[in-house]
């Protein structure tokens, strides 16, 4: 049986179509041109039958990005990492990425990855057309900064202060305010909203709360993310 | 979030059924929803087909909708988290060490 677009909840749609609205968009710390292309490796990085391994690099690879590219090298070759081997990611390897790459810049990149990930692996699972990301949008990034950016012991990004208050997850992307307000959008539309979160019968009438987590579960299991 | 959710509902999850994702665990159409997550993360186009076409014939189009929403769900959160270097306090990592050794994170790949 064929699934369309017009099975699909309203507010499931309008969340991701909001989301794949702003990867071609500038955004606070990458323009336009930068975020779409970064976007385009994620989307490679999720797609390949024969991924690059996780320790090499993308952009050493011939041919697997553009001669002219918009964002530098190692923002491709982490976006590639995060999407394709992110349980392989160590602190290590996020020191080394973000001696090069601001640390807000960084966050904004994961949100990159955390964006095309979901939208393309809705789409696959119901069989619905791929993700085509449109065309990069002029201007500059906002720059926009929390003043009070504080380090965290639950993750190894800068978060708003005060740290650690808040689960790790939920933490994690608030120093980039435009990338938090985008993810948990899609969370609350893909998973739960954020307000009944604690309740444990709560359901959209499909699914129950157990079978979301059984869900969760096995997809976790398979990223073996231990989070 | 599993265990959690299954004993507010009096549900005791079968650990062994979820990990080797054999179906059972005691959740309703659980070997329909395991398989249709486990094909949605590998690359096996048929295997997927199959999974989708026998989740909706066993629970319906919405319920099917609903299920590849939360594994996109996932895949984002999966990534957010290892991405971020998200890590859970160690009171909260001791209290889940039993379920996670059930679920085998022992023996995880990218962690040996």
């Amino acid at each position: 049986m064929n699934i369309s677009w017009g099975d699909v909840r309203q507010d499931l749609a309008r969340a991701h179509n909001q989301a794949i609205a702003t990867l071609s968009r500038p955004g606070t710390w990458w323009t336009g041109a930068q975020r779409r292309e970064l976007a385009m490796t994620a989307q490679m990085a999720n797609n390949e039958r024969e991924p690059v391994a996780p320790w090499v690099g993308v952009s050493t690879i011939a041919n697997k990005l553009p001669v002219s590219l918009a964002a530098p090298k190692i923002a491709h070759d982490a976006i590639y990492r995060i999407s394709r081997h992110a349980a392989t990611l160590t602190r290590e390897w996020y020191e080394k990425v973000t001696a090069e790459i601001n640390p807000l810049a960084f966050i904004e990149l994961c949100g990159i990855a955390c964006t095309i990930a979901p939208v393309m692996a809705f789409r696959r699972a119901l069989g619905l057309p791929a993700l085509e990301i449109g065309s990069a949008e002029s201007g500059q990034p906002s720059n926009q900064k929390p003043e009070n950016i504080v380090t965290a012991q639950l993750n190894w990004v800068p978060v708003v202060g005060p740290a650690d208050q808040v689960a790790a997850v939920v933490q994690a992307f608030t120093a980039v305010p435009e990338t938090n307000r985008v993810i948990w959008a899609m969370a609350d539309a893909q998973y739960i909203p954020d307000k009944e979160m604690v309740d444990p019968n709560w359901t959209r009438g499909t699914l129950s709360r157990v079978q979301m987590e059984l869900i969760a579960t096995r997809v976790s299991q398979q990223r073996e993310c231990f989070y | 979030m599993l265990s959690w959710s299954g004993n507010e509902q009096g549900i005791e999850i079968e650990w062994t059924s979820v990990r080797e994702a054999t179906g059972g665990a005691n959740v309703k159409f659980a070997r329909e929803l395991l398989d249709f997550a486990t094909a949605s993360t590998e690359l096996d186009d048929s295997a997927l087909f199959s999974a989708r076409e026998a989740l909706v014939k066993t629970a319906g189009v919405g319920l099917t909708i609903d299920a590849a929403a939360v594994i996109a769900n996932f895949e984002m959160m999966t990534r957010l988290a290892d991405s971020t270097g998200a890590r859970m306090p160690e009171e909260v990592v001791v209290q889940r060490l039993g379920v996670a050794t059930a679920m085998g994170v022992d023996q995880a790949t990218s962690r040996r």
